[in-house]
């Protein structure tokens, strides 16, 4: 639910009088908003999909006329190479799988689940709603940022750093990345 | 429509010829409020007389209107669902889920289908975008404290979706029967394996077998179209229901009154 904003909505004219004319009691979701604040789903959103829409499939078909999907010769069970590696947003897993199986293949993933699942229950203060990064939130937003971030890096480390039995690899000096 | 207008409208009627009047009377059949709405009221009704516009709001605010608020993340995810979709359903002509035929068809659709290279690349490079984008939609929300009440139970679906995402891109991942696809599925899967009791099962439900093969290739391919595009459907349209009936996207006003005045 919404407060509902007891401040001054609009600009008083010093040169006009004003009383209560009315009071409106309701819990439409209006209540309390200022009063231009929405606008209609056509065309204002509509036509920002249909823009969108139009350029990602743009960008799309560009995109695929100039880099191909990669191919490599048929699978052949007698054949690994090495090293094998699991597509990109896995390899992050398959890092930590390289040190401890289980923490790489059980813990973590189970950890991420649950704790993204808990999120919400976890932090329910009503504050910083509706700003990127706002200050009341600094904490939680650091703390998922930094989240964000060591993924990144164990994915990165895992599709460029590592050769040939998942040892460490320089991609500039091994010539080529994998 | 008003009284007074249907009455004008049937005047005109009156004196068009029978095609146009049929076309006239076809068209308003389907479409009962004009062309192009120009007032409020046809602004309203186009919204929620069409089956396919009426998971909008008919208002927005404007605050979600923004681009810098919210990217177009949401929306670009559900376009790209819709191409994948599209792109998918075409390459299913072109597919045949056999160990021994599968990477003959990849190499037909470079060689001698017409465009076969596009539709391909499409549908690859949509997908890696949709799991990229995903996870900024998911990082978006969090950053804006889009999760907190009373969209908690929103944001839990949106985990389901994200894991429905990855479960896509790495059932269709096997499907060229490749190298890449057969090791990095034989990797991918030993993961699970790693689990404890339930690990070793479910590695060997999902390929039907102890090892990557023809059952796994056909236990992938009925998960990569029918089975999660499925359930990523009705996950999504309860996605796109909840962001109505939680009042829209996150906005300031929600915030709750500090000692310092309301931060709006």
């Amino acid at each position: 639910m919404r407060e509902i904003d007891t401040k001054q909505v609009f600009t008083k004219d010093a040169n006009k009088t004003y009383g209560l004319m009315e009071l409106v009691k309701g819990t439409k979701p209006t209540v309390g908003l200022q009063p231009d604040d929405m606008v209609f789903t056509w065309p204002h959103l509509l036509i920002r999909e249909l823009v969108l829409f139009v350029v990602v499939t743009a960008f799309l078909l560009v995109s695929a006329f100039f880099f191909d999907a990669p191919l490599e010769e048929i699978a052949n069970p007698n054949h690994p190479p090495n090293p094998a590696k699991a597509p990109w947003y896995f390899l992050g897993l398959q890092e930590l799988v390289s040190y401890s199986a289980f923490i790489g293949g059980v813990l973590v993933p189970t950890f991420i689940v649950v704790i993204l699942m808990l999120v919400p229950f976890i932090d329910r203060k009503k504050i910083g709603i509706g700003k990127w990064f706002a200050k009341e939130r600094s904490f939680a937003n650091g703390i998922f940022l930094t989240f964000l971030i060591i993924m990144l890096i164990l994915i990165i480390v895992g599709t460029y750093f590592r050769g040939p039995n998942w040892e460490f690899v320089i991609p500039w000096e091994t010539g080529g990345l994998h | 429509m008003k009284i007074k207008d249907e009455l004008i409208n049937l005047n005109q009627q009156k004196q068009k010829g029978w095609f146009k009047q049929f076309w006239s009377n076809l068209y308003r059949s389907i479409f009962r409020y004009g062309k192009i709405p120009q007032d409020a009221e046809g602004q309203s009704y186009a919204v929620f007389n069409n089956l396919f516009l009426h998971i909008h709001p008919v208002k927005v605010s404007r605050h979600s209107l923004k681009f810098s608020y919210t990217f177009g993340l949401g929306i670009i995810a559900a376009i790209l669902f819709l191409i994948l979709t599209f792109t998918g359903v075409w390459l299913m002509f072109y597919y045949f889920p056999s160990a021994t035929e599968a990477y003959n068809r990849m190499l037909d659709l470079r060689s001698s289908v017409d465009f076969g290279f596009v539709l391909r690349n499409v549908h690859k490079w949509a997908a890696e975008a949709m799991v990229v984008v995903v996870i900024l939609h998911m990082a978006r929300v969090f950053f804006t404290g889009g999760y907190k009440p009373p969209r908690e139970f929103n944001w839990m679906i949106g985990v389901v979706l994200l894991l429905l995402t990855l479960g896509l891109s790495f059932t269709g991942y096997l499907l060229p029967w490749d190298q890449l696809a057969f090791w990095a599925i034989t990797v991918g899967t030993s993961i699970a394996g790693y689990a404890p009791i339930i690990g070793e099962p479910l590695r060997k439900f999902l390929l039907g077998g102890d090892t990557v093969g023809q059952e796994a290739l056909i236990r992938f391919y009925v998960l990569h179209v029918v089975i999660l595009p499925g359930l990523m459907v009705i996950f999504m349209a309860i996605h796109f229901w909840r962001i109505r009936k939680d009042g829209g996207l996150s906005h300031p006003s929600e915030n709750e009154p500090t000692k310092k005045g309301n931060s709006r």
